[in-house]
């Protein structure tokens, strides 16, 4: 089996349609009021699917959802000693083979790494295994970078090695294939009419471009700088003290980050005899995140706070991990009320090592 | 799944949000960022302007109070019963004696109705909200 | 009033663009987030930014002046301020002559302040004072925010007026990125003034009073109007319920909680218990459809379609995402149904077609039609016609009533000054995480968590004096009643001074508040009322 594989633009569609009829298909749509987000398509005649645009949310929500009901929860009385009893009812997502198409290699990376919180040997979280389980990736090598985009840097793109099932590159006329995952191999054996075996030329053209994305980043982010810095000293209260004081405590950040996955659990209690257990999004920049019985707060203050979830970033993940999971996907850049971002706070991490005085905005 | 742009139920600013909905429930809340209010994000409410949706303690049913106690009835026997009390107020002591107030987390167009109905339908101009407030 | 509407004159969006930012009597980055961030975004381009503030609040901190006033002392601040520009000849006499009347008589009330004893009284550093008067009226493009820290007080009105005095004598309203923006803190309070839930007007600002006006509605609506203007909410929730009280016996309520939300809590609780009739209509049994005779199960933002309008007059549609929950109906089908039974049928299949009614009656709503307004970001008033685009920013040319008026207004002190026996002023409040009274975000599991308990804010120099410390129970007592709340030691508050919010049922801050109120607008003195506060075992 050849690795690389040319699929005519015109028969994309086509491709899709007829992966529809065993998978859900989601892709990037564009809505009529001009978001992008990734979306089931159901009608492939009226969905514009937009590889223009940055969709505006990674995959996390299709794994972690925003909230679920975990499970069902009964209340009774032990028939002998009268204590109060609770029996669980997990209510486990039903299989749907899900392909995803239009994955850009940040969100893909991104959730390579959430794998790694919830897929782990002994500690598997049966909702999002079984909803990744359930997945094939297509995802498409980033030809041209998005105004903050900076995977370079967090080396999680612009093209990937591995993870995907297949990824595409555009070559003008054609989509160049490349093959990963035995899925993507299982696919290209299901529809082979699709494709055709690709040139020398063509992979040559493939190289071209994928040299050329990496020169067209805007933003240079010091990525590794400032995790050397981290891991020398912690602590840079100047810069995070500056950063803190326009946090406006929204979790703004931490709900759109592929890579953030800190979850709240809570009984909802529906009647007399039982309730629903919900896990919702949740974002460590929040006090009551950490808040224990009795008003203790380990992270206290909101320096702490917004500091715990950098070093997560760029600390505590290079020491477990062996890299920061940040993916460089940009989109915390632009969307915090106070510009507390990521990248902010790696460059300003960079400015104090150069000139040693504190954060500056 | 999917997501119905709406407007935040919160504060003045008016922020673009989109629900997301997946089986007849509101499971999510995302900022639009073409809005250009929202402009891609929301605060720590908007982000959570979904959660009270299907809370528990959402009222289901109309209720009536019947010896000092509110139970609950069908729609025809509680719009009978405000109707038969809002009239009798009305007999006894005349439509200015009657007040309405409307709400600033309604829609225009039912603050506008309930105006209408204070106006039209009772007679009086005992109508207001907590702008003030 | 003074320009002639109640509204933000700029967008949302030219607040970034400004050089001078005022933002007075709000706690922007709580209440209004994405203001704040304008505003940040204005500072990170060199804007300056002033707030007055009795509390340092977090946008204080990022202010180039904070003046840290006592509560209820803007009309001298803003007098004082007025004074120096006038004195320093910064004002902006094309606009004055070309646009505004009765100047002279701000001149000459503005002669016989002293800047000094304004300071004094304001308890703000003259200095700053003439800074901040100084950075306002020279930059080309100043905008002043302002909020219910300047309209709950019972001068509000007046403090009000005196802000656009200040806009209007150096000539900061016209144009674009340069106005007065009052903040609306409610997702739709500016459309429920807009629609005419308001006792002396009808749709758009039309007075019941005027006889043109009320013949277009009754040849449209088919019935005869009342002529004289309504009771204010305060009328009817603080009446004494007796039968000779020309307070109201009935009540209609839609989707508000009075019995937490009002001042005086205890005789507006007595004036509902009192009544010999109350339809409350809601999505959850909040404390006042407790005791109501009937209550309607309404339907939440989610399960109906509809506009709502922003501080920015900004009038979006809000659509319909799921079905209403259990049997609960939206409140403009309970309205229609209601109607019919009291003999006066309204027909409408959907709310599209109540707003044709609207933009039909209502000159400023005239183009906001449905179909119009379903393109993402909808369409700011005035809009009088299909053919009439969005309104970025009010009075390009000329005031909603011809000639902007200059209102002098002297001092009014507030109606409680601390005393011996209650020597605290307590103000009164939101917070980040809550809205309102807790109906709905009390029910909504993280932002609860952030914010679940009553506090009571505490200068350390009190607290050390009082023997508090954070997390303590503390007993608030004022002339009206009493509540126990939590401390929380903040350097937030100025020494001397308190403050609670009203979202939790459990300590309902306003037993403590008065029902003082503005003479005119009938806004309540949230913001200044007389406490003491003791440890509670």
């Amino acid at each position: 089996m050849h690795r690389t594989l040319i699929l005519q633009k015109d028969h994309l569609l086509p491709l899709l349609r007829k992966l529809r009829k065993d998978n859900r298909v989601i892709a990037p749509v564009r809505n009529r009021f001009g978001d992008t987000f990734f979306t089931e398509i159901e009608d492939f005649d009226n969905a514009a699917i937009d590889l223009d645009q940055q969709p505006q949310t990674s995959l996390k929500s299709f794994f972690l959802p925003q909230s679920e009901t975990l499970c069902r929860y009964v209340t009774g009385k032990h028939p002998e000693s009268g204590a109060l009893e609770y029996s669980f009812h997990a209510q486990v997502p039903v299989r749907t083979p899900t392909v995803y198409f239009g994955v850009r290699s940040c969100d893909l990376f991104a959730v390579m790494y959430t794998d790694l919180v919830f897929r782990r040997a002994r500690e598997r979280d049966i909702y999002y295994d079984r909803r990744r389980s359930d997945a094939v990736f297509i995802s498409i090598g980033c030809a041209r970078p998005f105004a903050d985009c900076f995977c370079n840097a967090t080396r999680s793109g612009p093209f990937l090695d591995m993870g995907f099932d297949l990824q595409l590159t555009d070559l003008g006329d054609r989509w160049f294939v490349q093959i990963g995952r035995p899925r993507g191999v299982r696919l290209i054996e299901e529809w082979p009419a699709f494709f055709t075996l690709a040139s020398e030329a063509d992979r040559k053209a493939q190289f071209q471009v994928e040299l050329e994305a990496r020169g067209l980043f805007r933003r240079h982010v010091h990525v590794d700088l400032a995790v050397k810095l981290l891991q020398e000293q912690p602590d840079h209260a100047a810069v995070f003290a500056e950063l803190s004081r326009r946090c406006q405590d929204c979790g703004g950040c931490a709900y759109i980050c592929p890579t953030c996955i800190c979850f709240n659990i809570a009984d909802l209690r529906l009647d007399e005899d039982g309730g629903e257990r919900v896990r919702t999004w949740d974002a460590c920049t929040f006090a009551g995140f950490t808040r224990m019985t009795g008003d203790c707060n380990p992270v206290d203050g909101e320096t702490g706070r917004v500091r715990k979830r950098f070093l997560h970033k760029l600390l505590h993940d290079v020491q477990k991990h062996g890299r920061p999971s940040c993916v460089g996907c940009g989109r915390c850049v632009n969307m915090c009320f106070g510009g507390v971002d990521i990248i902010r706070c790696i460059e300003m991490l960079a400015a104090e090592g150069e000139n040693g005085s504190g954060g500056r905005w | 799944m999917h997501d119905v742009l709406t407007v935040c139920c919160y504060c003045g600013c008016g922020c673009g949000l989109y629900l997301r909905v997946e089986g007849g429930r509101v499971v999510g809340a995302m900022p639009s960022r073409s809005h250009p209010v929202s402009r891609n994000n929301l605060c720590a409410k908007g982000w959570q302007s979904f959660a009270f949706i299907h809370h528990p303690d959402r009222l289901t049913r109309p209720l009536v109070r019947k010896k000092g106690r509110l139970h609950p009835v069908g729609w025809d026997e509680a719009l009978d019963a405000a109707a038969q009390g809002l009239r009798r107020v009305r007999e006894a002591h005349g439509p200015d004696r009657i007040g309405v107030l409307a709400s600033a987390k309604c829609t225009n167009e039912e603050n506008y109705l309930l105006q209408k109905f204070a106006r039209a339908a009772l007679g009086t101009n005992n109508i207001d909200h907590c702008a003030r407030l | 009033m003074t320009f002639g509407s109640g509204a933000m004159t700029n967008s949302i969006a030219e607040i970034g663009e400004a050089q001078v930012i005022l933002v007075s009597g709000s706690n922007t980055t709580e209440t209004h987030p994405q203001i704040a961030r304008r505003i940040y975004e204005g500072v990170d381009r060199g804007a300056r930014l002033i707030v007055i503030d009795p509390r340092r609040t977090r946008l204080a901190r990022h202010a180039h002046i904070h003046l840290q006033i006592r509560p209820g002392t803007d009309i001298p601040l803003l007098n004082g301020m007025m004074r120096c520009i006038l004195d320093e000849n910064l004002v902006d006499d094309l606009f004055v002559e070309m646009r505004t009347e009765n100047f002279l008589a701000l001149r000459d009330m503005l002669y016989r302040v002293d800047i000094a004893q304004c300071a004094t009284l304001c308890g703000v550093d003259e200095e700053q004072l003439r800074l901040a008067a100084r950075s306002y009226a020279r930059a080309q493009r100043s905008v002043i925010c302002y909020c219910l820290g300047v309209t709950q007080h019972v001068c509000g009105t007046a403090n009000v007026r005196s802000y656009a005095n200040l806009a209007m004598l150096t000539g900061h309203v016209e144009q674009e990125f340069t106005g007065v923006d009052p903040l609306r803190g409610q997702s739709n309070v500016q459309g429920a003034c807009d629609m005419g839930a308001l006792p002396g007007v009808l749709s758009g600002y039309q007075p019941v009073s005027d006889p043109s006006v009320r013949a277009r509605f009754e040849r449209a609506w088919r019935v005869e109007l009342p002529t004289t203007p309504g009771l204010t909410v305060l009328d009817m929730t603080h009446g004494d319920g007796s039968s000779d009280d020309a307070g109201v016996r009935a009540l209609y309520v839609m989707g508000e909680n009075p019995a937490l939300s009002d001042p005086d809590l205890g005789r507006v609780r007595a004036t509902l218990a009192g009544l010999d009739f109350l339809v409350v209509a809601d999505l959850f049994l909040t404390e006042t459809a407790r005791l109501a005779d009937v209550v309607f199960p309404a339907a939440s933002f989610a399960e109906k379609s509809g506009t709502i309008t922003n501080s920015e007059r900004r009038v979006q549609l809000m659509r319909q995402a799921i079905d209403p929950v259990g049997s609960s109906w939206p409140d403009h089908r309970i309205i229609i149904e209601l109607s019919r039974r009291l003999g006066y049928a309204m027909n409408y299949q959907s709310p599209a077609e109540i707003m044709e009614e609207i933009c039909m009656l209502t000159p400023i709503y005239g183009g906001m039609y449905h179909d119009r307004l379903d393109n993402g970001e909808g369409l700011q008033w005035p809009c009088p016609d299909r053919r009439h685009g969005s309104t970025q920013y009010l009075h390009k040319y000329s005031f909603t009533r011809g000639r902007g008026r200059f209102e002098p207004a002297g001092h009014v002190p507030p109606a409680e000054a601390a005393e011996e026996e209650f020597p605290y002023i307590l103000v009164t409040g939101r917070v980040y995480h809550q809205y309102h009274t807790g109906t709905m975000t009390r029910r909504s599991d993280l932002a609860n968590r952030e914010y679940s308990r009553p506090l009571i804010e505490v200068h350390p120099d009190d607290a050390r004096k009082l023997h508090l410390r954070s997390g303590l129970a503390a007993r608030v007592v004022s002339r009206r009643g009493s509540c126990v709340f939590t401390v929380r030691v903040s350097e937030r508050v100025a020494a001397g001074h308190l403050f609670a919010t009203f979202h939790f049922a459990e300590a309902p801050v306003n037993l403590l508040t008065g029902s003082a109120s503005d003479p005119v607008a009938r806004c309540p003195e949230y913001k200044v009322c007389a406490v003491r506060i003791e440890r509670e075992a």
